[in-house]
């Protein structure tokens, strides 16, 4: 950066964009110089004030207003963030709590899925009904599914292979975890419909060295 | 009051035209003022299974324009004078009507007639809006075949979406000879994939082919499909009606027969 503080204004005030390496002390002076040279442009305005180009503490922020509040006359009425790089750290923040949140919380939802509709879940989801052939589940997390999973069921969508899928009646047309996709055998759908299962048996879905394995779930199954 | 009932399936071909015909017919058999709506625009044709591609001068579209009065479009039935028919267009596409013009030109049938059913193209484009934007109640038509089933199923799931819920279903051309060999899907195979309430079942019967040739819809007659037809009428209109026993395919000789049998 040729200048060390440059000052830019915006529709709401002023940003202050300052230079990344050079220590905070002589930043100040810098600044102070900055201000001192534009106050009469400036004078007595009222302005909201942004950081640009460094991350600054509170402290840093608190001494910056106060240079500026004693040798100029400018009023600093607010401060406005839009710290790209603050930004870009708290959505990589946010995004890593989901994922480790995605397997552990869930969301409901009540009614059956018919052809066509898909439902995506950016955590684990639970399925108060049927998933029919056409229909799509997609989640980060695991699906569980009170009823009969007809349909196509994706969950550890970003790739996380521990999730798993598991419904009262297990008969998807196709199961993805993580990378992993497993298909219904080739059966015409008719046969499928007249040799369907006449007792429902809860089953689970999940990864193994093999693909998808699906199981019944039993009582040790969880031990 | 008056109801607005479309009659719709996703899948072409399943019987949605035999059937807004014959359903039409039926209810007004038993006095009810009934107007059928083409709105099927470019691929008009249940004028053809009414029997009525001769009289028409105005059609839907030409309503809509304001090109002519409601009334002037309406066809009289040759039998039922208490059925109308508001024909299609053929020369245009379904882009020259809107949901809202459908909404308006039902509102203004409902104030003369008890029933408006309103005859759906297929598919789930702007014909479909523009059929079910109007409508209060639906019934899904669809036959015994997968794929016929799955257009129903995602139909039923759009018109949950546009608010329609209670929709009724129509199992049409089912053969029960298949059915019984386990080569067709049976009425509760059906049902339970679709989980919708059934309001009738209709065997494949060759009359409805001569009835629809004919121009004459077959419902009330003593065919097994005219009285299965009329057995939805009744249902419409709230009746309780037993299911039609559709095994008794050759009428009343095989049904004596069948009763020596088990004797």
């Amino acid at each position: 950066m040729s200048q060390p503080v440059v000052l830019k204004s915006n529709p709401h005030g002023i940003n202050l964009i300052l230079d990344p390496d050079m220590p905070f002390t002589e930043l100040k002076k810098e600044i102070l110089k900055k201000f001192e040279d534009t106050d009469r442009f400036f004078k007595n305005v009222k302005i909201g004030l942004s950081f640009e180009g460094r991350v600054l503490s509170q402290e840093q922020e608190y001494e910056i207003l106060d240079l500026i509040e004693k040798n100029t006359s400018i009023q600093v009425v607010c401060i406005i963030e839009n710290d790209e790089r603050i930004d870009a750290y708290y959505a990589e923040k946010i995004r890593a709590f989901e994922d480790a949140q995605a397997g552990r919380t869930g969301e409901f939802y009540k009614g059956t899925l018919r052809s066509g509709q898909v439902i995506e879940c950016e955590s684990s989801i639970v399925i108060l009904g049927d998933v029919n052939p056409g229909a799509k589940i997609i989640a980060r997390g695991n699906i569980v599914i009170l009823g009969s999973l007809k349909g196509n069921a994706y969950a550890g969508a970003a790739g996380d292979e521990s999730a798993f899928v598991a419904a009262l009646d297990m008969d998807p047309v196709q199961i993805r975890i993580g990378d992993a996709i497993g298909r219904s055998a080739d059966k015409g759908p008719l046969s499928a419909i007249k040799n369907r299962k006449k007792v429902m048996e809860p089953q689970i879905a999940i990864v193994s060295e093999d693909g998808i394995l699906i199981e019944p779930i039993t009582k040790g199954l969880f031990k | 009051m008056s109801e607005v009932i479309v009659i719709t399936s996703g899948k072409g071909g399943v019987g949605k035209t035999t059937t807004t015909a014959n359903v039409g017919t039926g209810l007004a058999q038993l006095d009810k003022k009934v107007v059928l709506i083409d709105t099927d625009i470019g691929l008009r044709n249940l004028d053809v299974v009414m029997g009525l591609e001769n009289r028409i001068v105005y059609n839907l579209v030409d309503v809509v324009e304001g090109n002519c009065r409601v009334k002037q479009a309406l066809i009289k039935d040759k039998k039922y004078p208490n059925l109308c028919l508001l024909p299609s267009a053929q020369t245009r596409d379904k882009t020259s009507v809107t949901p809202e013009q459908m909404v308006k030109l039902v509102d203004e049938l409902r104030e003369e007639f008890d029933y408006i059913l309103l005859d759906c193209p297929a598919g789930i484009e702007q014909g479909f809006q523009n059929a079910i934007a109007a409508a209060d109640r639906a019934l899904v038509v669809t036959t015994p075949e997968v794929s016929a089933i799955r257009d129903a199923d995602r139909i039923i799931g759009l018109l949950e979406a546009n608010d329609i819920h209670n929709t009724r279903l129509i199992v049409n051309r089912l053969r029960m000879d298949m059915v019984k060999r386990g080569d067709m899907m049976s009425i509760d195979d059906v049902h339970e994939i679709l989980a919708v309430d059934l309001i009738g079942a209709v065997p494949d019967d060759e009359q409805i082919v001569i009835s629809t040739n004919q121009g004459e819809p077959l419902v009330g007659s003593d065919t097994l499909a005219g009285q299965a037809y009329m057995n939805i009428c009744h249902r419409i209109l709230g009746e309780e009606v037993p299911l039609l026993d559709l095994d008794s395919k050759n009428g009343i000789w095989s049904k004596l027969a069948g009763l020596f049998k088990k004797n």
